[in-house]
């Protein structure tokens, strides 16, 4: 039995929806009046405390596969996926302690930023273009979720949805910069806090649970009969090794993404970065439980009624469970948060983008530009960034759909090693980073089933689909080129002329706090040959065959 | 210990703590146990816990230590200030 999964009154939802989107506008012309400089534009203009932060970052982390992709994947692999998704919670952490206090401290607008100062002009454009790719693919996400939404849940048609929806948002980003988006991103935070857990509440109560006054945990009372309805629901189906690729893939992949690292630099000092982090993890713990708990019941229910939901729908099991056991009314509020979270991280990869085509590209190769030009500049990268995903989403190209888990390998492929070796390590130099990015970059384009399908790491769709077993092969690549090739190039005289080495040295004692240079700082060659040595090993056992 | 030293090893160390709290599943992986706690099999409800409470508390204890280092890397920046000064006056 197949049925449509609608709100037969669409009308609340519309106008519920159309109520957010009017409080966001208000806050970003609230926050932004004084936006005068790219410092305010970008990073609002580092002063924004730790409460505030702390849920911004995890609005703007959590996407609209959080209310929906997530769930439906816990329907089709079960508790596989509740594993793989727990570790997310640790990029802001690892990031934050990592390198992005050392970025905050030299006063970073990106990630790629602090590439350019690193390693130069060359090293940075590269890099720059692979994240301006990964933001792409990731608002494309958002946007094509967002019309999607419209369509199926408020009878909107897509295209429509795509405009309308597509262009409010691009106003909102647009016209907030980075103080509206935290301050939006904040209260998005609340409001996908408060949709998502109290409507679970209600669905556990009405399945019979005892536990629905805390739903995130209390679920223990229907696990006995999950078991007797599907045997296998807790069972861990893959080998170690499928456990272990999400390091590479997911874990350093979201070291690299540029806009969660830019949260860190929006911090008004270390301390309230690191205050930001703790609450980040907070309620990020909180929304990942009540989203393992949303599974769980989602899975509970189809085995029970015997509703077949098909795979097309998976994605609205969320959804589904809102209008089975709630009224229409809470349904629509659940979608308004859906929208939400898509929206915070639509509005923080819209900066990215903008800071990245501003300050990584054009800033790079024109610095001479007034600071008026350049916020100028940055408004019209953030609107054209926002237009270029509308424009996309209508047709979007087939490669850019992939999955956006794929897309935190490439992050983790041509920018995290960069940066963490590029702060911790004084002799990683240019010739490195390059290699690292673009060969790195390469052979996970080419491993990935979407470019030649015939030449994938694993042969498991899903795990070539995801990333984790091309990460698991090009992020070690990627490690091991910058040492090594760093390490060739620093002892070859002929290209000393190009490395400006004692800049690069002064930049990362600098970063660290020290006011002054010491060669034995950060220089640790033991260190590079460990890092290396580990590399080598992950490389090699991604090689081996894969066994499920 | 110097300032750097605390600073290297503070970051290994909470890095490492971190990636095994946030993967407890791949631990379970290679050394499956049997058995329930509160209620759900223990290797679903622990990766879940240690994955949230277990890293809300690191990153306060990663928070206060790495405030602790700022100020370490600050109170032996100001030494050598003070001892690059006194060098100085030596000289002259």
């Amino acid at each position: 039995m197949e049925q449509a999964w609608q709100l037969t009154n669409p009308v609340i939802g519309i106008v519920i929806v159309f109520a957010t989107f009017v409080l966001f506008y208000a806050v970003s012309y609230f926050s932004n009046r004084a936006s005068k400089s790219v410092e305010d534009l970008y990073i609002a203009g580092a002063a924004v405390g730790p409460i505030t932060n702390g849920l911004a970052m995890a609005s703007t982390y959590m996407s609209l596969a959080t209310f929906l992709g997530v769930t439906a994947l816990i329907l089709r692999i079960q508790v596989p996926f509740v594993l793989l998704w727990i570790q997310m919670i640790l990029a802001i952490p690892l990031i934050t302690i990592i390198y992005g206090t050392s970025l905050r401290r030299m006063g970073a607008f990106s990630p790629t930023h602090f590439v350019r100062e690193r390693y130069g002009v060359s090293a940075s454009l590269i890099a720059a273009l692979f994240m301006i790719l990964v933001s792409i693919m990731y608002a494309l996400g958002q946007m094509i979720g967002i019309a999607v939404t419209f369509e199926t849940l408020l009878g909107i048609p897509y295209s429509t949805g795509l405009i309308v929806g597509g262009f409010l948002i691009v106003g909102f980003v647009t016209l907030g910069g980075m103080s509206g988006a935290t301050n939006n991103a904040a209260i998005q935070m609340v409001i996908i806090a408060l949709m998502f857990i109290i409507p679970l509440g209600a669905i556990m109560k009405a399945m019979g649970g005892s536990g629905w006054y805390f739903p995130p945990l209390f679920y223990a009372d229907m696990v006995p009969a999950m078991l007797e309805a599907m045997p296998n629901f807790f069972d861990y189906q893959y080998s170690p090794k499928w456990y272990f690729a999400i390091i590479p893939a997911l874990t350093i992949g979201a070291l690299g993404l540029p806009h969660l690292a830019m949260r860190i630099y929006t911090a008004s000092n270390l301390k309230s970065a690191r205050q930001a982090m703790i609450w980040c993890v907070l309620v990020l713990g909180l929304i990942f439980s009540a989203t393992y708990a949303m599974g769980f019941a989602g899975v509970y229910y189809a085995q029970i009624s015997g509703v077949e939901i098909s795979p097309a729908d998976a994605d609205k099991l969320t959804i589904i469970l809102n209008l089975v056991y709630n009224p229409e009314w809470v349904t629509a509020l659940v979608i308004a948060g859906a929208i939400s979270a898509g929206l915070s991280t639509l509005n923080g990869n819209l900066l990215a983008i903008g800071a990245l085509i501003s300050q990584d590209i054009v800033t790079t190769l024109r610095p001479k530009l007034i600071n008026k030009s350049k916020v100028r500049l940055g408004y019209m990268s953030i609107a054209m960034g926002g237009l270029l995903s509308i424009l996309l989403a209508f047709n979007p190209p087939e490669f850019l759909t992939v999955s956006i888990l794929w897309a935190f390998g490439l992050s983790g492929v041509t920018n995290a090693p960069l940066i963490i070796m590029g702060v911790w390590w004084k002799e990683a130099n240019k010739y490195g980073a390059m290699a690292a990015s673009v060969i790195g970059g390469v052979v996970y384009v080419i491993v990935s089933p979407f470019v030649l399908p015939n030449i994938v790491v694993s042969g498991h769709a899903l795990t070539d689909g995801m990333g984790l077993s091309g990460a698991m092969l090009a992020v070690p690549l990627s490690f091991i080129l910058l040492i090594v090739v760093s390490y060739i190039t620093n002892r070859i005289p002929a290209l000393q002329k190009n490395l400006p080495t004692d800049e690069d040295h002064k930049l990362v004692e600098r970063i660290h706090g020290w006011s002054d240079v010491n060669p034995a700082r950060y220089n640790s060659t033991f260190g590079a040959f460990v890092m290396t040595s580990l590399s080598i090993a992950v490389f090699v056992w991604a090689l081996l065959p894969w066994v499920f | 210990m110097s300032a750097y030293k605390k600073e290297v090893w503070f970051t290994i160390i909470m890095s490492v703590i971190l990636l095994l709290a946030g993967h407890v599943g791949f631990i379970f992986s290679i050394f499956p146990v049997e058995g329930n706690l509160f209620g759900f099999p223990i290797m679903y409800i622990v990766p879940i816990l240690v994955g949230w409470f277990g890293i809300f508390i690191l990153t306060i204890i990663a928070g206060k230590i790495g405030n602790h280092i700022d100020d370490a890397i600050d109170a032996e920046n100001e030494e050598n200030i003070k001892e690059q000064n006194a060098e100085m006056k030596g000289v002259r």
